[in-house]
């Protein structure tokens, strides 16, 4: 009968006369000493507690560190999570007591023995997953029967491990692959800076060669003589140019505030349109439609609606629509102006003989070019157009000089990128650029090593940035990990930070957490949004595999 | 000129304003030009009319019915007559058929009909098709039993003149007094007047009258028109009577003005309780405007309201319309059994008229004043006189609680939506990790292939089966819901199945009626057609829900019904159901129409399977749902005032006869802040249904993402919940045999205490003696509860002595949920965490036992049953009665269950369970030095006798109480036994 078979089960029977004694239920290895005595048990981390042996394993939890049941679930309410039974587990500081046993010892006979949660001892399921051997429900609740299946699943799991640790190796390998490739391509970042340093001192060179050819080119130039080309002054030419300039523009832009007016007015409907509408929907009824519009508006809002044209602005505008007179601006007083101090300096020239001419020229040139040099006259070229010669001289330099600048921006990028964090060994290097994808529901994600995280909606509809890579950094995991040795398990983990991506409603900027586990594929294994519109990725990746070989080895232990 | 700054000075502006346009996105309010005030409702405003008119004209105010004394006639505990209402116009009488139904649980029944309409003799309008007579079919939802005519009730022959007296009830102790001309009924209880019909004159039976055509205004007498209109008595503004337009709808009204309307009123009553579903305090308000008070009336007309209000007389999705009346000892009430758009107008007046009549009587007298837009008047009348009488008779009447699975009393884990089928095991096994119990996760509306019932998105429920399976390891359900509106769309076989059996709701016309609601346009099956019901039970079948397995459950809702585009997003009042019945007719049973069917579909969902007791969770409901599942508050939101909110509207339900009742834990709307969701979550451990749920839009906020030390908080709520599974239990049990609350408010408990009547804010578990006053004030670290004598009560947490009557103020920092123990009682716990509750069955339990200062004792019960089956109907069940008695010191188990078939195999299947512990609160001082008990057992072997088992006592200290723990006394959850502390110290000899 089941019940008597309960109450027999839960005496401590299984000592024997052996010096060595067997261990009680659920006892393990590590804490086999503390229930040698066989006079009496003192309760592990609570020292002036001692009972009888036979409160070992009687179903009824004597010890406030759980200890005198290690095969039971009696103590199992000893826990910060559990309200306290009695106020002497208030009183006596044991609101956040904690158990001095792992668990519940599983010996899991032809596997790996491990411990189960007391919680789960007893409660009528067979914990196979912690506890092949099925001894937690030795008290056969409701009828429940676990038979030891540690023989199956441990030859199941050391097939597994044998794939697992073939795969661990390949991925090893893999990772020395993608070492040796990082390194090849740092290299060629560093021959690059080296060939890029050379190139850089050649072309500072041209463009000092260039620099003084232009500045002989000018100095030619500058002394020829730039003759008046109309009656009437250029100043006069230029003078109604402007003025038939400004009053083009002027008609322009009384047109455009028109127009400018007539939008605003259209735009402020629709914006009250739409901040009306944002009101009134009803969330509830979740239409994608209405929600994207509204989502819409809201990031549009949120930059600000359109406010009250400036006045200050405006009244400026007005001014000048005004006449020209009425901005002090008289037009004929610079259209009659005939002569320029310059020309005056040209015409003296003519007047003299060919030989003092010459002289004159000279001396006219060098001051000049003093002048100019000292900055007390402009050089010609500001004043009227530059010759061909020293058009094509500057352009010359131009190109020398963006071509410089670019080497020296591509060595700055070049260095930058030396230094950039790519992990231990340099190693995400190599797979800087690649991307890999999961399905999952309705999206297709899409993780793109050092570059971004896209969610692809499998139904159509626009991709939608996750987050752009940002760091490397490392956290702490508590994950399963499944037959085929896919998952994150427990400990810390390298993870990739990409943060920044599209804005949400209702929600920050996309972020995605990518944690990174070995594996011989890189492979998402899976997402989840973690919080709205704040993602994670499980990624398997042989970058993170455990450097050296040989080394102490991550060994999962998950069965 | 313009400063240069100044294009930097406006984005400056523009960034402070959108940034106070996001911090002060304008709180979310009810749309509540989307719903009728008592003056956009013809019927409502013409019947307010009626009584503005009534108490103007007061004493010269005669009401028009009487009651023909000739046809009146007494037969086997029933009467019946002719009431005349005399239109004053053409001085023409129009007969009301009364019955007056006298019944043997001490309820009388008062019904008036119209006979116009009874017979057919009246003209619809449009050709419509709708039935003549008034609606009388209430009772076929809400009503299962009670109705047995008294063979005691007689007709008293000393009768005043003019008066029919009609003695009835035990020891037929009550009378009703029935006056002729006025028509009015006193009902009295040991001579005393509790309950009085037409007192005021508002009774009003809109008789039925052909439209008289009038001439359209001729042009430019438009004016005129109005003039005249203005001048109608509003009492008969005729402009409501054929049509009325809200909302851009416009109801045809083919049977012209039809309400029925009655004062009730309760002498000497200050405080009325009931006619759920509102917010607002407990106690209900008067309704006719003054401070504090509120302007509408109290509105019953179930509807689908998005982002209520706080303390509202609007309506919202359920509706119960039973009142209870209540003053020191003594508790009466009414069910105004109408299903129609219902309004309740309350005052309140003080009796100041004999100043000297100061006593046990009170002196305010609470007023009533029902009306509904159709059907017969129906109005069952209790004369209490407790709360537990009350409930119990309430009960017996309209059914009782739903034993529910034990399931389905433990957390629930919902959110709209868990996205996929991983998403939900994913979760699962989350909470395993986090070593937090549940036993229930939800998938709102996104597991269908759009929004099509009874379909699972292909691309993101892939394997439904095996998400199924992977909850069933742990004994976890899965709730999926299924709503009444069938999407239309082409190739769904559920939509084909409906148009081709013709089981769908009609429009005026007859043709199916098509209207919006998740799917886009949509069909809404009739579940008040037999055979919708039959055909809905198919659906349900494993073949026919592919991917449903026996551990799914479901959640019934949109059963106002909610229909986006329809009038107050609900159905047009003139479409028709089945019998031709006119939706106005029957739309506050709607709900409870559709959660019959689903309950008699998931009983057994193939041949092959035992029943299984279902569980349904409904939002709409009506007087009977209690029978069938849970009711949740709706679409509650983040808010502090709503977590407030939550205890009046859950105590109103449970004293209302569906004490199943929660509110979504954390708010639905919004995301709530960390201390909001640690008291919400402290707070919904004590409402009887209690689940978690967020809205789409909102972050997740599954209790393990809560972060330290939020998430030891809320986990030590839930695992107080889960061991406190055996008293909750019970307490369901009480409610399904008894009709009693399963939370408790403060004057049920105690009647005879008037300070407590109007205390909402805490509640009593069930009869275990626990008193829980959550924190419900933002930032408080203490609360203030009342004690309503002198009992000793003992702090939860440390056993600390709260004595008095009055207010006392408990510390309740984050981490503490503030909970009483009133001495007196024994309750049961099992105080071993599990995964989930199925996984609890065959864990020992703890009693607690609370001794007061005094030598009274204390007493409580355990009900336990397998928890999932029918097969407590045929004694498979243990039902003890635990009892300490303070004389000589012995605590007893005794049974108090009844023997059935299957008693002994359930026996059986318990045996071993058994008492790990048991602990004295408030333990005698003189205790001191026990170290042992005496335990016995019936059935041991006499050999065996009585066993010493170990006691340990821990003396008093300041102001906590002594106690004691007696260590395993290894006794049998369902045998009889004894422990006798009276037994001394322990034998030094023996150590």
């Amino acid at each position: 009968m089941r019940a008597a078979t309960f109450f027999v089960l839960a005496s401590p029977i299984t000592f024997s006369i052996a010096a060595d004694s067997p261990r009680p239920r659920g006892v393990g290895p590590d804490f086999a000493k503390f229930y040698k005595d066989q006079t009496g048990f003192t309760c592990i981390s609570a020292p002036h507690v001692k009972l009888a042996t036979s409160r070992i394993n009687d179903d009824f939890c004597d010890c406030p560190d759980g200890s005198d049941e290690p095969g039971t679930s009696a103590c199992s309410h000893i826990s910060s999570l559990s309200p306290p039974s009695t106020p002497g587990d208030v009183s006596s500081g044991n609101v956040n007591a904690s158990l001095a046993l792992p668990g519940y010892y599983c010996k899991n006979k032809g596997h790996q023995p491990s411990y189960l949660p007391f919680t789960n001892v007893n409660d009528g399921v067979c914990d196979y997953e912690l506890c092949c051997d099925g001894s937690d429900e030795w008290a056969g609740l409701g009828k429940v029967k676990c038979e030891d299946k540690c023989k199956d699943i441990g030859a199941k799991w050391r097939k597994q491990d044998e794939i697992r640790q073939r795969a661990l190796s390949a991925a090893n390998k893999r990772r020395n692959e993608l070492v040796t490739e990082s390194a090849r391509l740092r290299r060629e970042v560093a021959d690059r800076i080296k060939s890029l340093g050379e190139e850089i001192k050649g072309a500072e060179l041209k463009v000092q060669g260039l620099e003084e050819d232009l500045a002989e080119i000018e100095r030619q130039e500058r002394t020829k003589v730039v003759k008046a080309e109309s009656t009437g002054g250029r100043l006069g030419v230029l003078t109604g140019l402007a003025k038939a300039r400004i009053e083009e523009l002027k008609v322009n832009l009384v047109a455009v505030r028109g127009e400018r007016d007539a939008g605003y007015e259209r735009v402020k409907k629709l914006e009250d349109i739409l901040a009306a509408f944002k009101e009134e929907y009803n969330p509830n009824f979740n239409d994608e439609g209405v929600k994207t519009a509204v989502r819409a508006w809201e990031d549009y809002a949120a930059a600000g609606r359109l406010g009250e044209p400036d006045t200050q602005i405006e009244q400026d505008l007005d001014e000048m629509t005004k006449s020209d007179e009425e901005n002090g601006l008289n037009w004929a007083e610079y259209e009659g102006q005939q002569e320029g101090d310059v020309d005056v300096l040209y015409k003296f020239e003519e007047y003299l003989p060919a030989g003092l001419r010459d002289w004159v020229d000279k001396k006219l040139r060098d001051l000049r070019v003093m002048l100019i040099d000292n900055g007390i006259i402009a050089p010609a070229s500001e004043q009227g157009g530059e010759s061909q010669a020293v058009k094509d001289a500057r352009e010359r330099l131009n190109l020398a000089n963006t071509e410089l600048n670019g080497q020296r921006t591509s060595l700055d990028q070049h260095k930058e990128d030396l230094e950039k964090d790519y992990g231990p060994d340099d190693v995400f290097r190599a797979l800087k650029g690649q991307c890999i994808s999961k399905d999952a529901g309705e999206y297709t994600y899409e993780l793109c090593w050092m570059e971004k995280t896209v969610q692809k909606k499998k139904r159509g509809g626009g991709d939608t940035n996750m987050g752009n890579f940002m760091r490397i950094e490392s956290i702490e995991v508590d994950e399963d990990v499944d037959q085929d040795g896919k998952g994150l398990g427990s400990g810390v983990r390298m993870a990739l930070k990409y943060e920044n991506g599209l804005q949400c409603w209702n929600g920050p900027q996309r972020s995605t957490t990518v944690v990174l586990a070995c594996a011989a594929e890189d492979e998402i294994w899976k997402i989840i949004e973690e919080e709205k519109c704040v993602y994670r990725m499980e990624v398997g990746t042989a970058a993170v595999c455990e450097p050296a070989p040989g080394e102490k080895r991550h060994v999962r232990d998950e069965l | 000129m313009r400063s240069s700054n100044g294009p930097f000075n406006w984005t400056a502006v523009f960034l402070f304003l959108s940034c106070l346009y996001t911090l002060f996105t304008p709180a979310l309010t009810v749309k509540k030009q989307d719903f009728k005030t008592c003056d956009q409702s013809g019927f409502c405003k013409r019947n307010r009319a009626y009584s503005d008119t009534a108490i103007s004209q007061s004493s010269s105010w005669t009401s028009p019915y009487t009651l023909d004394a000739q046809s009146i006639a007494f037969k086997g505990g029933q009467l019946t007559g002719i009431v005349l209402k005399n239109l004053p116009q053409s001085g023409e009488n129009l007969r009301l058929p009364l019955t007056i139904n006298f019944l043997e649980s001490g309820l009388a029944r008062v019904s008036i009909d119209e006979e116009k309409r009874q017979k057919g003799e009246i003209e619809l309008r449009h050709g419509s098709k709708a039935r003549k007579e008034r609606y009388n079919e209430a009772e076929k939802w809400a009503i299962v039993g009670g109705q047995q005519l008294s063979k005691g009730a007689a007709v008293s022959k000393d009768s005043e003149e003019g008066t029919t007296k009609v003695l009835y009830g035990p020891a037929s102790g009550y009378e009703a007094i029935i006056r002729h001309r006025p028509f009015v009924i006193d009902f009295k209880r040991d001579g005393e007047t509790h309950i009085q019909f037409n007192e005021r004159g508002l009774l009003n039976v809109e008789h039925w009258r052909p439209k008289i055509e009038k001439e359209p205004p001729k042009e430019g007498e438009e004016n005129k028109a109005e003039e005249e209109q203005k001048i109608v008595d509003p009492a008969e503004d005729e402009s409501t009577w054929w049509e009325e337009t809200f909302g851009g709808n416009t109801d045809s009204k083919p049977k012209g003005p039809e309400s029925v309307a009655l004062d009730v009123s309760f002498p000497g009553y200050e405080h009325v309780y009931g006619v759920p579903e509102h917010t607002g305090p407990l106690s209900l308000l008067q309704t006719r405007g003054g401070e504090g008070n509120h302007d509408d009336p109290y509105r019953l007309y179930n509807s689908d309201v998005f982002e209520y209000e706080m303390d509202s007389p609007m309506t919202l999705y359920g509706a119960i319309p039973f009142m209870q009346a209540h003053r020191a000892g003594s508790t009466v009430g009414v069910l105004w059994l109408n299903a129609a758009e219902t309004w309740i107008d309350i005052v309140k007046s003080k009796l100041s008229a004999n100043p000297l009549s100061l006593g046990i009587k009170g002196t305010t007298t609470t007023q009533t004043h029902w009306f509904s837009e159709a059907g017969i008047l129906d109005v069952f009348v209790f004369l209490g006189p407790t709360p537990q009488a009350i409930s119990k008779s309430y009960g017996e009447l309209t059914g009782y609680t739903q034993l529910p699975q034990q399931f389905a009393i433990a957390y629930h884990q919902c959110r709209w939506n868990y996205v996929t089928d991983e998403d939900v095991k994913d979760v699962d096994r989350k909470f395993d990790k986090h070593s937090i119990p549940y036993d229930v996760i939800w998938l709102d509306i996104e597991y269908t292939e759009e929004k099509k019932y009874f379909t699972w998105d292909g691309m993101t429920f892939p394997d439904p089966l095996g998400m199924q399976k992977q909850l069933d390891e742990h004994e976890r359900k899965l709730v999926a819901i299924i709503d009444p509106h069938i999407k239309n769309t082409a190739n769904y076989w559920v939509k084909d199945e409906l148009v081709s059996k013709d089981l769908a709701i009609k429009n005026k016309d007859g043709n199916i009626w098509d209207g919006w609601c998740w799917p886009g346009s949509s069909y809404w099956v009739d579940c008040f057609n037999p055979a919708a019901i039959e055909w809905w039970k198919s659906l349900f079948t494993y073949d026919r829900f592919k991917g449903s397995a026996r551990n799914l459950f479901i959640w019934n809702d949109m059963n106002e019904p909610s229909v986006f585009n329809g009038p107050e997003t609900t159905s047009p009042k003139d479409n028709m159901h089945h019998g031709n019945w006119e939706h106005r007719d029957l739309h506050n049973i709607n709900g409870l129409t559709f959660v019959n069917a689903t309950y008699a579909a998931t009983l057994q969902r193939s041949k092959s399977e035992a029943p299984q007791r279902p569980f349904i969770l409904t939002r709409s409901f009506y007087a009977g749902s209690q029978r069938m599942g849970a009711m949740w508050t709706g679409d509650n939101q983040a808010l502090w005032s709503h977590l407030k909110a939550s205890l009046p509207m859950v105590l109103n339900n449970g004293v209302s006869g569906f004490p199943f009742a929660g509110a979504d834990v954390g708010g639905f709307f919004g995301n709530p802040e960390k201390d909001l969701l640690v008291r919400w979550y402290q707070a919904g451990a004590f409402y009887p249904f209690f689940r978690a749920h967020a809205h789409i839009d909102t972050r997740r906020r599954e209790p393990y993402l809560a972060g330290s030390p939020y998430r030891e908080i809320i986990t030590k709520a839930l695992r107080l919940r889960y061991a406190l599974l055996p008293s909750w239990y019970t307490a369901f049990r009480e409610a399904h045999t008894e009709g009693w609350p399963i939370v408790r408010p403060n004057w049920w408990v105690h009647p005879s205490d008037p300070a407590g009547f109007a205390l909402d804010k805490q509640m009593y578990l069930g009869s275990t003696g626990l008193l829980v006053a959550p924190v419900l004030e933002e930032g408080a670290t203490s609360v203030d509860v009342y004690l309503a004598d002198e009992t000793p009560y003992y702090d939860y947490w440390d056993f600390e002595l709260v004595k008095g009557r009055g207010m006392h103020t408990l510390d309740a920092p984050l981490e503490k949920l503030p909970l009483l123990m009133r001495a007196g009682h024994v309750f049961p716990r099992r105080d071993r965490p599990r995964r989930s509750s199925g996984l609890m069955r065959y864990d020992p339990f703890t009693l607690v036992v609370v001794l007061g200062t005094d030598a009274q004792g204390a007493e409580g019960t355990l009900y336990l049953d397998d928890g999932e089956s029918f097969d407590y109907e045929q004694g498979a069940f243990i039902h003890r009665k635990f009892t300490y008695d303070a004389a000589t010191q012995i605590l007893r188990s005794e049974d108090i269950g009844e023997k059935g078939k299957k008693s002994d195999a359930y026996a059986m299947s318990m045996q071993g369970v058994r008492v790990e512990r048991v602990i004295v609160v408030g333990a005698p001082a003189e205790w001191k030095g026990k170290e042992e008990v005496d335990v016995a057992e019936e059935g041991a072997k006499a050999s065996a006798g009585t066993r010493k088992v170990d006691c340990v006592f821990h003396e008093a200290s300041g102001k906590k109480a002594a106690w004691a723990v007696v260590r395993d006394p290894r006794v049998e959850i369902g045998k009889g036994w004894k422990i006798d502390f009276s037994s001394g110290a322990r034998d030094k000899k023996e150590l």
